[in-house]
């Protein structure tokens, strides 16, 4: 334990130093008064970064069919056959899902990149190991620091999670917000003043306090949906606070269900359907932010590639992600496909990775937020940066600053 | 009351109990650990509120419901509020009022860590029904013996069956897996993973498929046959031969092959490492003593996983007695806590127990469902959130303009005056009892235990 502590101060020290100058944000105080200043300067709209995580591993092939490889049909055509005469075309022999609407508009504005067969990092069929690792960004497990939130450290931004709770992908040193839909009433300004100084000497309670309550007048204008808790709700108040002009630099949302062990046709009919209209809310509410924006969907590892003995799939390796947004310079299936021929898979079953999410979502830092080399050593160490061009070069964010 | 001198009955109803209510703090000064170490008995739940039979009943009849209104296409909705919602928050209010008034409070926390160890979700309908009667039947009769009887119990009950989705897995070899179905390996994971060895438990692919063949065909009758619906094992289904796990050779002994894994399991290190580990965790800090955890996987070892004597290790060594309060409490907690600090008698309001329930829900810990089989946190940071204190706050709120109790004799009957200074006059200060009463539950004091 102890040795392990100390390696985490020397990893932490290491990351500090090679990060430089922005060690100052830290302070809560000198934070959120820097950044008012920040913005009263530079009155222009700042790149937005959205992580969308789908837990439970997305069956990758059901959502980015290759429909040319010769091999798919043997594996799965039960599934294929369910879906395969309406799927959207995407070119080079890869097809989207039917229930892909929203994603389809996109790719055809060339504002969606998708990206097949990636890896989260961590070759194991655990959920929360994988989930841990896409999460925290690092070759080995650490429950303290999310890539994201290293990542608006160095950009010094501000972040929101939709959550209840803080999840792992933005915990870390940078203070970050959580926001979820209230179901109660709220208190008498009277009882939030009090607290105020029953909190004096408490400086956890106090700052959470503070920020709770700076957090509520920003939603209090906001246009209320109906069925809040819907992801496609939670994605348009996620763009809401994202948009506004104070608002946070990027914002973590959370979609779960994935883990199709049975009957997935239809459940995965639903659950891309979700997806699909979140990220249409995320457009729509962003309004001329999305111009600005990047969304990036990810999750913790794909399925087998053979369907299961109760119609769904298994734990597998190599899955797909998303790249939506105006920022983007889409409209293109990157990745390099390994095929599904027996002796192509991974130990036998699963799609073999070709790239790690992580090198992408570098590529994305360097590219949207214009982190430097020590920056994006700082939060992905051990992950080299993939060499394509994801944001359009000429986009707003690019030249916004 | 007189005043409490000995600080560490504070601690005892506060850390390990659930928050003092009545006469509790005075009635534990005399011996605070053995005040603690007399309540390691189960808790007995009324099986009229729901057992797996009553469960099953409740699937039938929602079955049967849909099926007289096909025609008239009823809302999948409708169905669940007519069938469902009525059992399944019966049940929640039972362990809540359970929870509130009981004079247990101790066995009652360690209940709880072990439901949610062994975490289900009510993800649909069926689950909605089934998930929460694993606790009462699982895990509350087997709380305070050996391990590998409460892995055992709760392994073959429908509710983890079914949550993960080994009913149906079938051996490739069995009778059944030669036509169609085939081998699932969630639970064999799970077991793996989360119940007993733990994420670095040293466990390889080859021994979750193993495993996972040795408890194919371990299944649940349903609510086809109301009367005989739990624990069925499915011979046709079960993969024959001879199993190797973790280096270990099981011969083909039909359902005992996978008792006898799971029985190796319970008492293997590193299965006393994980659950030591996380015990010691959930009752006294996120990096809970070295020597704490030691002593107690020490015991876990020795006894081949006593539940009973892990937890007497950790109530009588020093280190779980320190004086700073080291936890943030969960909703759950929080919310249990608040509702004994107003209630001081042994019946509940109904309201009081709805606005209960409301309030697990804003703060993120519904009952069953925390959507994942790891179960809800138990680290500060996790319930630390902006919007989760001002959630807590809104709560407060509502419980507190409910309360006529008098803040003052709530303080003594909880901190007795092991108070700040600061939380003592800001107390003082409230316009109203009322609001008095709220800010001590929103204390800094009252938070942590």
């Amino acid at each position: 334990m102890a040795d392990k502590d100390n390696k985490k101060i020397d990893r932490r020290n290491l990351l500090k130093a090679a990060a430089g100058s922005f060690i100052a944000w830290h302070t809560p105080a000198v934070f959120s008064a820097t950044t008012k200043l920040f913005a009263d300067i530079v009155n222009a709209p700042r790149p937005k970064l959205v992580w969308v995580i789908l837990r439970g591993a997305m069956d990758s092939l059901h959502a980015v069919l290759p429909l040319s490889d010769p091999d798919l049909m043997l594996h799965r055509k039960r599934l294929v056959a369910s879906v395969k005469e309406d799927t959207f075309d995407l070119g080079g022999g890869f097809a989207l899902h039917p229930a892909f609407k929203e994603l389809n508009h996109l790719y055809k504005q060339k504002q969606l990149t998708t990206v097949v067969a990636v890896e989260s990092g961590a070759k194991t069929r655990s959920h929360f190991y994988a989930q841990d690792i896409l999460e925290s960004g690092l070759p080995k497990m650490d429950s303290d620091s999310g890539w994201l939130n290293r990542a608006v450290e160095a950009y010094q931004g501000q972040s929101l999670a939709i959550a209840h709770t803080l999840p792992l992908g933005l915990r870390g040193t940078q203070l970050s917000k959580t926001w979820y839909p209230d179901s109660l009433q709220p208190a008498r300004d009277d009882l939030y003043e009090r607290l105020e100084v029953l909190y004096k000497d408490d400086d956890i309670l106090s700052e959470r306090l503070a920020e709770g309550l700076k957090n509520r007048q920003l939603l209090a204008a906001m246009k209320k949906l109906k069925n809040k808790y819907s992801f496609p709700s939670l994605a348009a108040s996620c763009a809401t606070m994202l948009a506004d002009r104070d608002g946070p630099d990027c914002a973590m949302l959370e979609l779960t269900g994935w883990d199709t062990h049975q009957n997935q046709i239809g459940r995965l009919d639903r659950k891309f359907k979700e997806l699909d209209q979140g990220i249409a809310m995320l457009r729509e509410n962003l309004a001329e932010q999305w111009d600005n924006t990047v969304v990036v969907v990810t999750t913790e590892f794909g399925r087998t590639v053979a369907e299961n003995g109760t119609r769904g799939t298994d734990h597998g390796t190599a899955s797909a992600m998303f790249i939506a947004g105006g920022a983007v310079a889409g409209g293109r299936v990157q990745g390099r496909w390994p095929g599904l021929s027996a002796a192509d898979l991974y130990q036998g079953r699963d799609l073999m990775p070709t790239s790690d999410t992580r090198q992408w979502i570098r590529a994305i830092l360097s590219q949207h937020w214009k982190l430097n080399a020590a920056q994006l050593d700082y939060v992905f160490p051990t992950i080299k940066t993939i060499d394509a061009q994801l944001i359009r070069p000429l986009s707003k964010s690019m030249t916004a600053l | 009351m007189a005043a409490v001198k000995n600080n560490r009955a504070i601690i005892a109803v506060n850390r390990f109990g659930l928050g003092a209510t009545g006469t509790e703090l005075s009635v534990a000064q005399h011996d605070p650990e053995q005040w603690l170490l007399q309540q390691l008995v189960s808790p007995v739940f009324d099986k009229t509120l729901g057992d797996t039979q009553s469960a099953f009943r409740v699937i039938a009849d929602l079955k049967a419901y849909k099926r007289r209104n096909r025609q008239r296409e009823v809302k999948s909705r409708d169905a669940t509020k007519k069938y469902v919602d009525p059992f399944r928050d019966g049940l929640f209010s039972d362990s809540l009022d359970l929870s509130i008034t009981t004079d247990t409070p101790f066995s009652i926390r360690l209940f709880d860590f072990f439901s949610n160890h062994f975490s289900v979700s009510g993800s649909n309908q069926v689950l909605a029904v089934v998930a929460p009667i694993l606790e009462r039947e699982a895990i509350a009769p087997n709380l305070f013996g050996q391990f590998a009887d409460l892995l055992i119990a709760v392994e073959q009950h429908p509710a983890m069956l079914m949550y993960l989705n080994n009913e149906k897995s079938v051996g490739p070899n069995s009778y059944l897996g030669k036509r169609s179905r085939g081998l699932n390996e969630n639970l064999a994971r799970e077991i793996l993973e989360l119940h007993t060895l733990g994420r670095n438990g040293g466990y390889s692919l080859a021994d979750i498929r193993q495993l996972a063949m040795a408890i194919s065909g371990w299944s649940f009758v349903g609510e086809k046959e109301v009367e005989d619906s739990g624990f069925k094992f499915r011979s046709r289904g079960h993969e024959p031969g001879t199993r190797k796990i973790l280096g270990k050779v099981y011969s083909e002994n039909g359902q005992a092959q996978g008792e006898a894994v799971l029985r190796d399991l319970a008492r293997h290190e590193k299965t006393a490492q994980s659950i030591s580990y996380k015990l010691a965790q959930h009752l006294i800090a996120d990096q809970p003593p070295q020597q704490l955890v030691a002593a107690m996987t020490k015991t876990w070892t020795k006894t081949e996983g006593n539940i009973k004597a892990v937890v007497t290790t950790l109530i009588k060594h020093p280190q779980s007695w320190q004086s700073q309060a080291q936890k943030f409490k969960t909703p759950r907690e929080f919310v249990v806590s608040a509702c004994r600090a107003v209630n001081h008698s042994k019946v509940t309001d109904q309201s009081i127990l709805k606005i209960a329930l409301r309030g697990l829900s804003s703060m993120g810990q519904k009952p069953f469902a925390a959507g994942s089989p790891a179960g809800y946190s138990q680290l500060n940071r996790d319930w630390m959130g902006s919007d989760a204190l001002m959630k807590r706050i809104d709560w407060v709120n509502l419980l507190g303009r409910r309360s006529r109790q008098d803040p003052k004799s709530v303080v003594n009957r909880i901190f007795d005056t092991q108070l700040s200074p600061l939380t003592v006059r800001s107390l003082a200060g409230a316009e109203s009892r009322a609001q008095g009463l709220t800010l001590l539950l929103l204390s800094p004091e009252f938070q942590r235990r």
